[in-house]
């Protein structure tokens, strides 16, 4: 017994492949690309220039539906002049094997989320660009663009409070359709963002209409723009999606 | 007295304390100094005089905006007790005017709460709302550190203040220091109150009486030495508000129109008045308080007629105006630096 003990560490090495979770943005089938124009179903005419938001609590999924948990806050960010293709957000290892999916929340974990953020470290503090002086707590998701109206308006989407904390669930246990096979090698995981995806209308045709200013400048939790702020979160929650193939081997 | 502080006051506040008791011999010759309350130090912030010295060039300095227009100072000038003079809403970068009235920093080392809605619960966390906010000073946590590196003065200061170089986060530590310097206790009032009791005109004892009685109601939210309570209340200012105040941060339709209740220390020189800078003058503050303000469901129990006579609305005002410290405004160690 004593002896099968000394060993485990070695066993657990040998379990542990190295895993990259990485991200293609894309605008509906295109990857994105900074500085080209795109269009809204309701036909506005936009551009991204920023993109930046927190990953936390990401899990492998099992096919029994068990979990492996992987520890780890991570801030992506993507500006104009650099990479949206391929891009890796985090490096962690998971023990090889098969797996029915990957879930993850887009947001701070409730617990970091309202310490006191002069003190916090990176990613976290006010140094991130994402401390929200207004509320205690971070911006979760910060998507800011400009809009083709007459004139050129700037607009910002600001998401964060613990109610808009974002879980993507990306996992099939019914059908044997997704499998992730992680080999001892490791691997990469590859997930795409649809960031035009945001953008989609909403029940009975509601959509984030740029041309009213409040709707410009969507921030936190004020009654006035909830919904809108609702809307924009519920087309987030699908925008995330396995890439095909979903992992590559080393 | 903790020692640092004292310390620090030695080194810093002797000339301004110097300065303010020659002031107070040429004024009335009262027997005893009106007694300074000092802020708490946060324990990962503690006051040094080269921290207040930087911060203070940091306060006045337009370069910590993004078209180097717009400085802490152009909304928080000290001459208006560090509020807009006069200015309803404020303007930011390329001349974009905000949509609230920029309070007064009179003792704002005191606050447990900032911003209007008081859902900031440091001067260190405060700052990161000016400096980012796109009607204000716009700047991202990089540009701000490019540019402060980029001017060796600066570069050279965070050093030797904080170990390291400039970032958005010391530079707010750098302008908390010195706001916790932005110290007021030298009005009528406090003299009065230290005991030179012809400090206060009759009219503004009388208008004293009433703000701490139960019939004004006034110190109930205006509470002790800081004239707060730090909590947002609804005023029933308007039946419907514009701007939602703490509901804005809370999505609850019961904080629709709460707002932190304000210091009334040197609301003389803080005009216009309330979140919006909605009232012009004093009177018609106390004016909107007799009448009970508007319907409003949110309203504080408080708020309700007063049935105040037009002689006591002016007493009351004539109070008010007693807690106007003029050696706060010309504090010269509070005014810009000599180099900026
Ligand atoms: C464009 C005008 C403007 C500039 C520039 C500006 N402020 Fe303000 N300040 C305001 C307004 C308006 C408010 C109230 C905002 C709110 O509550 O939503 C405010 C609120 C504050 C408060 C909260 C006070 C309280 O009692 O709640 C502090 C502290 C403060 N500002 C400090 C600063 C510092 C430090 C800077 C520089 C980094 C700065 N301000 C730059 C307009 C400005
Ligand atoms: C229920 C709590 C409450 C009571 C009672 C109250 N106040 Fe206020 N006071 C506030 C709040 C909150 C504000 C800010 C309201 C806003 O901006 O919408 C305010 C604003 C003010 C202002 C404007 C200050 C500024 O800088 O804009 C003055 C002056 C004032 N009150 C004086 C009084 C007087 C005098 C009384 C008694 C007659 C009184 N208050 C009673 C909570 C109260």
């Amino acid at each position: 017994m004593q002896r099968w003990l000394l060993l485990w560490p070695l066993f657990a090495l040998a379990l542990a492949a190295p895993v990259e979770l990485k991200l293609n943005l894309r605008v509906g089938g295109q990857p994105l690309q900074f500085g080209q124009t795109y269009q809204t179903p309701q036909k506005q005419r936009y551009q991204i220039d920023l993109l930046k938001f927190y990953l936390s609590e990401v899990a492998l999924v099992r096919p029994d539906g068990s979990e492996v948990r992987v520890p780890g806050l991570v801030l992506a960010e993507f500006k104009p002049g650099g990479p949206t293709q391929g891009v890796t957000l985090m490096r962690f290892e998971a023990p090889p094997g098969t797996y029915r999916g990957i879930r993850f929340n887009v947001g701070v974990p409730r617990e970091l989320n309202h310490l006191d953020a002069a003190t916090q470290s990176p990613p976290l503090g006010v140094n991130s660009g994402m401390y929200w002086a207004w509320n205690p707590g971070y911006i979760f998701f910060k998507l800011e663009g400009r809009a083709f109206l007459e004139p050129e308006r700037r607009w910002v989407i600001h998401m964060g409070t613990d109610a808009f904390r974002i879980p993507v669930r990306l996992q099939d246990l019914q059908t044997p359709r997704l499998v992730l096979n992680l080999p001892g090698r490791g691997g990469s995981i590859l997930l795409n963002l649809d960031v035009g995806a945001a953008f989609l209308p909403g029940p009975g045709g509601a959509f984030l209409d740029w041309r009213q200013e409040e709707l410009r400048q969507l921030h936190g939790l004020s009654p006035q723009t909830r919904a809108f702020m609702g809307l924009v979160y519920q087309n987030l929650i699908q925008a995330f999606s396995l890439a095909s193939p979903p992992l590559q081997s080393r | 007295m903790n020692a640092r502080w004292t310390y620090f006051l030695l080194l810093l506040g002797l000339p301004g304390l110097l300065w303010l008791a020659t002031l107070r011999v040429e004024g009335e010759g009262a027997l005893s100094m009106p007694m300074v309350r000092l802020p708490l130090e946060p324990p990962d912030n503690p006051q040094t005089p080269a921290k207040v010295a930087l911060g203070r060039r940091l306060f006045y300095d337009t370069r910590l905006s993004a078209d180097g227009t717009v400085a802490c100072a152009s909304c928080h000038k000290p001459a208006f007790a560090f509020s807009d003079g006069g200015q309803r809403f404020s303007r930011g970068v390329g001349g974009q005017e905000g949509q609230r009235n920029a309070p007064s920093l009179t003792n704002v080392g005191h606050r447990r709460a900032l911003f209007w809605e008081g859902r900031s619960p440091r001067l260190e966390l405060q700052a990161v709302g000016p400096l980012t906010a796109h009607n204000e000073m716009a700047m991202t946590p990089e540009a701000l550190a490019q540019r402060l590196e980029a001017i060796p003065s600066y570069a050279q200061a965070f050093r030797e203040v904080f170990g390291e170089p400039p970032s958005l986060r010391m530079v707010t530590f750098a302008l908390a220091a010195f706001q916790r310097t932005l110290l007021s206790y030298n009005s009528p009032f406090d003299r009065f109150q230290a005991g030179d009791l012809k400090a206060l005109s009759p009219a503004a004892q009388r208008g004293m009486e009433l703000f701490f009685s139960e019939r004004g109601d006034c110190f109930h939210c205006h509470t002790g030495p800081e004239f707060t309570d730090d909590t947002p209340h609804n005023t029933a200012l308007y039946t419907v508000y514009p701007d939602i105040g703490l509901a804005r941060a809370t999505g609850r339709d019961e904080d629709v129109g709460k707002f932190k209740t304000p210091t009334l220390r040197n609301v003389a020189l803080t005009a216009p008045y309330m979140h919006d800078g909605s009232i012009p003058t004093l009177r018609e503050v106390v004016m909107h308080y007799n009448r009970g303000g508007q319907p409003n469901l949110n309203a504080d129990v408080l708020i309700r007629p007063l049935g105040l006579s037009e002689q006591e609305i002016d007493d009351l005002v004539a109070f008010l105006e007693s807690l106007t410290d003029r050696s706060f405004t010309a504090n010269p160690n509070l005014l810009p630096p000599a180099e900026p």
